[in-house]
């Protein structure tokens, strides 16, 4: 028999043909000789208008949800059902109709054919990489059996812990928590591993962590950069920096590494590592000491100035600045006096400086210079780090009663983490916090009981936390270990479930950013793909199983939509702020909260009311009432090791896309040529990376973008390679954290290392 | 209604039966689909399924997916060009995915559905009304990538598994019967 190839084509391709062949075969009466299998006889064959596919596109409004600065709001193409291409919404004077690398590769994401598909089961052992296919209700069943098990052996569920952070920052997300406090008092990994030193220097501060809209930087006279790369990781807000520059604004970028934003600036500042609180207080004094200090705010804002000055007159000594950090003190000099002279001036932490074990006293060093310059309170001024002002949402998916009866911790509270968790007033108990940053000794050592059943959801403990071996260790003997995500990643390959997760394109969701003042709404554009469900799905259907095993068990609903709790988040004071008055105005793209200038009033949250110098708060907690100088850990091995994210991946995400991989398929670690030299190390030489925690074969690259002595690893996974720098990583906390997110943060960037040439 | 030979019926049946496994949704379908086969290797439905999944389902990465468009147009993302050629062959057969944007189209276990309904249609109900697609879904997209597909997931000898190779070979000797045993005009 032959066929002719043109023949079909036209009839695929040409609606009048199309039309016709449609029309003879509805009458030819093939139809109803199908013989059935997944695919149907089509019915409904529509000959009546010629056939020419659903050529236009259906937009739906989407957010970028992983953590990162710019929180992008996103306008995405969908024809026929299939994903074509985002863009960001043009609405957005921030995002402003772009995204980057990561956010353009969106499809390729969703589209990934690695995306964990079904629910499966490793049947072989933890890490034995058997995999079995089980339904969601089978999943579900063992899960909630497991559950009600441990319940009844321990008489609370505190043997469940869940471990969630930065993989979906949506505000619905916050469900999986409630997902938790659904089935009782649970054990909570609390904590940050990302920002919570510099968030209690600041609170000590300002009783608050509340930054200036970035957009205002366009009108800045002087900004300073400081440990922060925007120009890869929030070039968002590199517009603006722009602007300001173009306008004669002076940018100074301070880092220990060469950064891409360092290449941007008007000046490039190179510190030494941990140094940061010292050159802030040396300016300070610098100004001071020139009469250029904003003596008049200080009086009417401030508590503890006389104290901070006797401090700096007594204890900083100039010189002792500059061999510290390494800088020459003219330099020092004019950067101090030229930025005091400039109004309004700013400066922008970043979250890298916070992770040393001074990382907070850093902080409110440099909040104090800020604030003697004059500059808090002032439009295009500010001690910037991030903020949850706009945060004010309901977080009905995460305030969810307890089940009658259930008990709980009695040991002494502790904090919760980003968002507060609402604590039952009439109740004695509470859920059990363990250091995040701790994750593998906390999981170990937690005793009465011990805790045997693990959820991780949005994260990849692998790659965020700290010492592999012992993560390895804590995952195998736990009874129990789910991970609900996108992709097969190290953290799965632990687990004894595997639950495929939705991405934010196949639910609903609203979003805000911790640095920008935009709301998004996050549409449903696609239907979910094989057989992902979302979190909140996942929720629902674990309380339904609970629920038929023993009644009353669970108080999550056992059934949800996401766009119905979506909705529930929103309340008038979300309305007000952002100058809407319904959340369906969303459709026609994000909005922004009304213009605010922190502390513009002279009102802080703190306990005086005041910007406080002197903090009786800090005193009680950290042992110092002002922002002295703390010197940074002693080295314990040749090398200072930093590991900075990386411009295309966020923490361990996308970084296993292929368009990410064309680029930066393999981790490297660059080293500065001098040291390189000393030990006989050539570009693209494997070299053995080692510490007392852990070593590392890793590809050499030769830059004096980092400074001699120091040797730079992004942080990330990177898909089919075993590389992860937190091996060589111990938990060593930061000086700060404990205070507002419940754990102290951890001092990523003391780590210290040798290496050779292998 | 025309009588069907027994060598169309085998035909018929191997397909389905190749169907069947790429669509199987747990172990005991799995067995079921490979016991019809006439295999006579001996497999725990276990281990038959965790040997099926590591070739083509995950969760790790597969040794080979089984989609088209992993083939034809990019060897990382699904959903792409060729799925959505696949999906308008579909509506122009006359067929209805009521998986669609669920199960990429051109998954092996539905593109394989669709051959099997369409050859159907031809040796069991006599009607060859449909049977130029046929050849022009076998020759132009079935042709393009299955063998690439069976080639990848062979070449992956390290992880010996006769009853992968099996359903490979069985994969492999029917695309070459139907591909042979039909001629080809231009
Ligand atoms: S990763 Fe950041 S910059 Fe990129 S799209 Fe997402 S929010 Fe925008």
């Amino acid at each position: 028999m032959s066929y002719s190839k043109e023949n079909v084509e036209s009839i695929v391709n040409n609606g009048l043909s199309r039309r016709s062949f449609l029309k003879g075969l509805a009458a030819s009466g093939v139809l109803s000789s199908f013989p059935g299998g997944i695919l149907q006889a089509n019915e409904d064959l529509n000959t009546k208008i010629p056939y020419l596919g659903e050529k236009s596109y259906k937009t739906f409004r989407n957010a970028c949800p992983r953590n990162c600065y710019d929180t992008c709001s996103i306008k995405t193409y969908v024809k026929d059902g299939v994903m074509q291409f985002i863009e960001g919404a043009t609405e957005s004077t921030y995002t402003r109709g772009g995204c980057c690398v990561k956010g353009n590769s969106y499809v390729k994401r969703v589209y990934s054919a690695r995306r964990l598909k079904f629910p499966m089961m490793q049947v072989g052992g933890k890490g034995s990489g058997n995999w079995k296919r089980i339904s969601w209700d089978q999943a579900m069943d063992i899960i909630a059996k497991k559950l009600l098990e441990m319940k009844k052996e321990d008489g609370t569920l505190l043997g469940a812990a869940l471990t969630k952070y930065s993989g979906n920052f949506g505000i619905t997300h916050y469900g999986i928590e409630g997902m938790f406090n659904s089935i009782g008092y649970t054990t909570r990994l609390a904590g940050t591993p990302c920002w919570p030193a510099g968030i209690d220097a600041q609170n000590l501060d300002m009783g608050d962590m509340w930054c200036n809209d970035p957009e205002e930087m366009k009108d800045s006279k002087f900004i300073i950069l400081w440990g922060v790369n925007p120009a890869s990781n929030s070039i968002h807000s590199m517009k603006y920096i722009y602007e300001a520059k173009k306008k004669g604004a002076k940018v100074v970028v301070i880092d220990p590494v060469f950064t891409e934003a360092a290449s941007k600036a008007s000046q490039y500042i190179q510190i030494k590592a941990g140094t940061d609180g010292l050159l802030a207080l040396g300016m300070a004094k610098i100004i001071i000491d020139a009469n250029l200090h904003d003596q008049k705010w200080l009086d009417a804002n401030s508590k503890g100035y006389k104290e901070y000055k006797a401090y700096l007159d007594k204890e900083i000594k100039l010189d002792n600045v500059s061999k510290i950090t390494g800088i020459p003190l003219a330099m020092i000099k004019e950067l101090a006096l030229s930025f005091a002279k400039a109004k309004p001036a700013t400066i922008w932490m970043g979250y890298g400086m916070q992770r040393h074990t001074n990382g907070g006293s850093m902080i409110r060093a440099i909040d104090a210079f800020v604030a003697v310059s004059g500059n808090i309170g002032k439009y295009a001024g500010g001690a910037r780090y991030g903020h949850l002002n706009t945060w004010g949402f309901n977080y009905a998916a995460l305030s969810m009663p307890k089940p009658e009866g259930s008990v709980g911790y009695t040991g002494p509270e502790g904090a919760k983490g980003d968002v507060a968790q609402g604590k039952d007033a009439k109740s004695n108990y509470t859920d059990r916090f363990l250091n995040i940053n701790k994750t593998a000794r906390e999981l170990i050592n937690a005793k009465e009981p011990k805790v045997r059943l693990l959820w991780v959801a949005c994260k990849n403990v692998f790659a965020q936390d700290f010492d592999r071996n012992q993560l390895i260790r804590a995952f195998q003997q736990l009874d129990l270990v789910v991970v609900a995500d996108q992709f097969f990643n190290e953290t799965a390959k632990w687990a004894d479930i595997v639950l495929p997760v939705a991405t934010q394109f196949e639910e609903y969701d609203v979003n805000v950013s911790y640095w920008h003042y935009w709301l998004t709404l996050n549409e449903q554009a696609i239907k979910p793909l094989f057989e992902v469900k979302s979190d909140l799905e996942i929720a629902a259907m674990l309380s339904k199983r609970m629920n038929q095993l023993q009644a009353g068990s669970c108080t999550f609903p056992q059934s949800v939509d996401t766009k119905a709790m979506m909705v529930k988040e929103f309340n008038p004071g979300i309305y007000e702020q952002f100058g809407i008055k319904s959340w369906e105005e969303l459709k026609n793209g994000p909005v922004k909260a009304k213009a605010v200038i922190p502390y513009a009033d002279g009102k802080f949250k703190t306990p005086s009311g005041k910007f406080e110098f002197y903090s009786d708060k800090a005193l009680e907690l950290f042992g110092s009432a002002l922002p002295t100088y703390l010197e940074v850990r002693k080295p314990y091995d040749k090398f200072r090791m930093t590991s900075p994210h990386s411009r295309w991946s966020l923490h361990s995400q996308f970084q296993n896309l292929e368009w990410m991989e064309d680029v930066h398929p393999e981790p490297y670690v660059y080293i500065n040529p001098d040291d390189a030299e000393a030990k006989m190390v050539k570009e693209g030489d494997t070299v053995a990376v080692f510490n007392k925690q852990g070593l590392l074969r890793v590809k050499a690259k030769l830059t004096d973008n980092v400074q001699a002595g120091t040797v730079l690893m992004y942080e990330q996974w990177y898909n089919n390679n075993i590389y992860n720098v937190n091996e060589l990583i111990d938990d060593t906390s930061s000086d700060m954290g404990a205070f507002k997110t419940g754990a102290p943060g951890v001092a990523l960037h003391d780590t210290f290392v040798n290496f050779r040439k292998l | 209604m025309q009588t069907i030979q027994p060598q169309d019926r085998s035909r018929l049946d191997e397909l389905k039966h190749l169907r069947d496994i790429f669509n199987a949704q747990n172990s005991k379908e799995l067995k079921i689909a490979f016991g019809a086969l006439h295999s006579c290797l001996e497999i725990s439905e276990e281990d038959l399924e965790v040997q099926f999944n590591r070739y083509f389902v995950g969760p790790m990465e597969p040794i080979a997916d089984p989609f088209a468009s992993i083939y034809i147009d990019d060897p990382d993302v699904v959903m792409s060009k060729s799925t959505l050629h696949v999906r308008e062959l579909y509506e122009t057969m006359g067929f209805t995915n009521p998986l669609k944007n669920i199960i990429p189209d051109d998954h092996l276990g539905v593109e394989l559905d669709a051959y099997y309904q369409l050859l159907y249609l031809e040796e069991a109900k006599g009607i060859t009304y449909l049977s130029d697609l046929r050849h022009y879904f076998l020759h132009e997209h079935l042709s393009l990538w299955v063998p690439r597909f069976i080639a990848r997931a062979l070449e992956h000898s390290e992880h010996d598994s006769k009853a992968m190779t099996f359903i490979l070979l069985q994969l492999k000797s029917l695309l070459i019967r139907e591909t042979t045993t039909q001629g080809v005009t231009a």
